[in-house]
């Protein structure tokens, strides 16, 4: 990942001269950054200073015995690793040291080589528990939050639907409810659609995630799949004022695909630049081949995405407040799935925005090559 | 006869629920103000002062309706004003990140959406009265 590669501080703590200085030679030779003490005292005021990564420290020194050490280190921070040096006959010790926290134990003497192995075994050891603990806290968040949301989503519109039935029931011969009875029909139906949509999106996500929807990897010829579309939301353009254009190259846009899949991904591309446009706007479809590469842009004369909303565009449930925007209904996941499927295919997603202007989709993924049959076992 | 007015003040992002609502609400007597987030809340219960204010939670923000009463509750003119949160978040809410200040539970009547219309009307009956 995009992490600083900072070189990983080692802590060297033994009374023996010898013993540290070949043991600091090693490690810094290995690209470390590393300081070494001679006694339990230094060495821990030492890694309160330095965060290390990882300690060696002998189990046998004058004054803070090593056992003590090792303690009193994980109470500073419990991940940092610890590799015990023990002299002959203290095996046991060794044993009671890995009991009480340490890695593991080089015993007395050791070659260059057993140490870089152990220390770096033990650093890796570290990086992976780091990561997972990290990927845990990421994964508990995210799943707290996934589960407000979509209580939320799902609560709102059948609180809405409610509302309207409750009022309806208790008030529903009255003269003024009865002349809102129609519309207020039309509206419960519209929110039972928004259900749906909601529900059909998750699963598209859930498919998605599963990696079953783009298992599939057949030979899909864009210029078949988009006119397609455009011809699906026609009506939809019509009914906002706003024009579908396609400008394919000549050439066939083929790619390894899956053609449901494919169809969601446009289909949410398209549909966005029709519902963020304005009358009279024009949504441009344009493809065409580039270096192993099929290219596929999806333009819109809208307002733009405002420059804040810009680096949470791909997040699930995220959808742009303004007023403008405000109007258009969505579950907040179609650029999330869209963003997912393309990653699937090992191609990439991104957009250009300028405000009031409009902005354009850009899908680039990887052209069909007639060997990927032989790979997927489909033939056309 | 003079009328006296009762005047309750919607905050709720989803515009269905303020329309029927504001339906029951006005079928009661009451006359209905409304808002479709925080901050146009505010500003309304200050221009308007009404008697009793209904309060969403998540609306754009996922806490706005908390940080909305807290704002009230600093305004003079808000003074003794009921504020009634009515949120289909009714758990303590254990997945917030940043919780806003405890001061949020200073509102009146906390209400499950859906939120029963009847039982709403008799709870702000014994709060504000009913309009004469």
């Amino acid at each position: 990942m995009g992490e600083a590669a900072a070189p990983e501080t080692v802590v060297v703590i033994d009374d023996d001269y010898a013993m540290r200085l070949s043991c600091c030679k090693i490690l810094s030779k290995m690209g470390f950054g590393v300081e070494a003490f001679e006694d339990g005292t230094r060495g821990l005021e030492g890694v309160g200073r330095l965060k290390p990564g990882l300690i060696v420290v002998d189990l046998k020194m004058p004054g803070i015995s090593g056992m003590e050490v090792i303690s009193r280190v994980h109470e500073i921070d419990p991940q940092i690793t610890i590799v015990v040096i023990t002299g002959y006959a203290t095996i046991d010790t060794a044993v009671e040291a890995m009991k009480c926290g340490a890695y593991d134990f080089l015993p007395k003497p050791f070659s260059p080589d057993e140490l870089r192995l152990i220390v770096n075994r033990g650093l890796e050891r570290r990086r992976l528990s780091l990561e997972s603990q990290r990927c845990e806290v990421e994964r508990a968040m995210l799943k707290r939050r996934f589960v407000t949301f979509v209580s939320h989503q799902l609560r709102t519109p059948l609180v809405a639907i409610h509302q309207y039935l409750d009022v309806l029931k208790h008030l529903g011969d009255t003269a003024e409810v009865a002349a809102k009875r129609e519309e207020w029909i039309d509206r419960c139906l519209k929110r039972t659609d928004e259900l749906q949509s909601l529900i059909a999106d998750w699963l598209t996500l859930a498919r998605v995630e599963g990696g079953t929807l783009t298992k599939e990897r057949i030979k899909v010829d864009l210029k078949q799949l988009l006119p397609g579309i455009l011809k699906t939301y026609e009506a939809m353009a019509a009914g906002e004022g706003v024009s579908l254009h396609a400008a394919l190259s000549e050439a066939p846009l083929c790619v390894s695909g899956d053609w449901n899949c494919l169809t969601v991904l446009f289909d949410n591309l398209i549909t966005n630049g029709i519902k963020y446009n304005r009358p009279g706007g024009k949504v441009t479809v344009s493809g065409w081949p580039a270096e192993g590469e099929v290219v596929v842009t999806v333009g819109d004369t809208g307002v733009g995405i405002p420059e804040q909303y810009r680096p949470f565009l791909f997040d699930e449930f995220f959808r742009i407040k303004d007023e403008g925007a405000k109007k258009t209904t969505g579950t907040g996941l179609g650029l999330h799935i869209s963003k997912k499927i393309v990653a699937e295919m090992a191609g990439s997603l991104d957009f250009e925005s300028q405000p009031g202007t409009g902005s354009t989709f850009r899908v680039r993924v990887p052209a069909w090559h007639e060997a990927d049959v032989a790979k997927t076992g489909s033939s056309e | 006869m003079t009328r006296v007015e009762k005047r309750i003040l919607i905050v709720d992002d989803d515009r269905d629920f303020v329309e029927a609502t504001q339906a029951f609400l006005e079928a009661n007597g009451f006359t209905v103000l409304k808002a479709h987030n925080g901050k146009d809340g505010v500003k309304l219960a200050k221009m308007e002062r009404p008697d009793l204010i209904l309060m969403d939670i998540m609306m754009d923000e996922r806490t706005e309706g908390f940080f909305t009463i807290q704002e009230m509750r600093r305004q003079e003119e808000l003074k003794g004003v009921p504020i009634f949160v009515i949120s289909s978040l009714y758990t303590e809410m254990p997945d917030f990140d940043n919780p806003p200040d405890r001061a949020w539970l200073a509102h009146d009547e906390f209400l499950a959406k859906p939120v029963d219309m009847v039982q709403l009307v008799e709870k702000i009956r014994q709060r504000i009265g009913q309009p004469a």
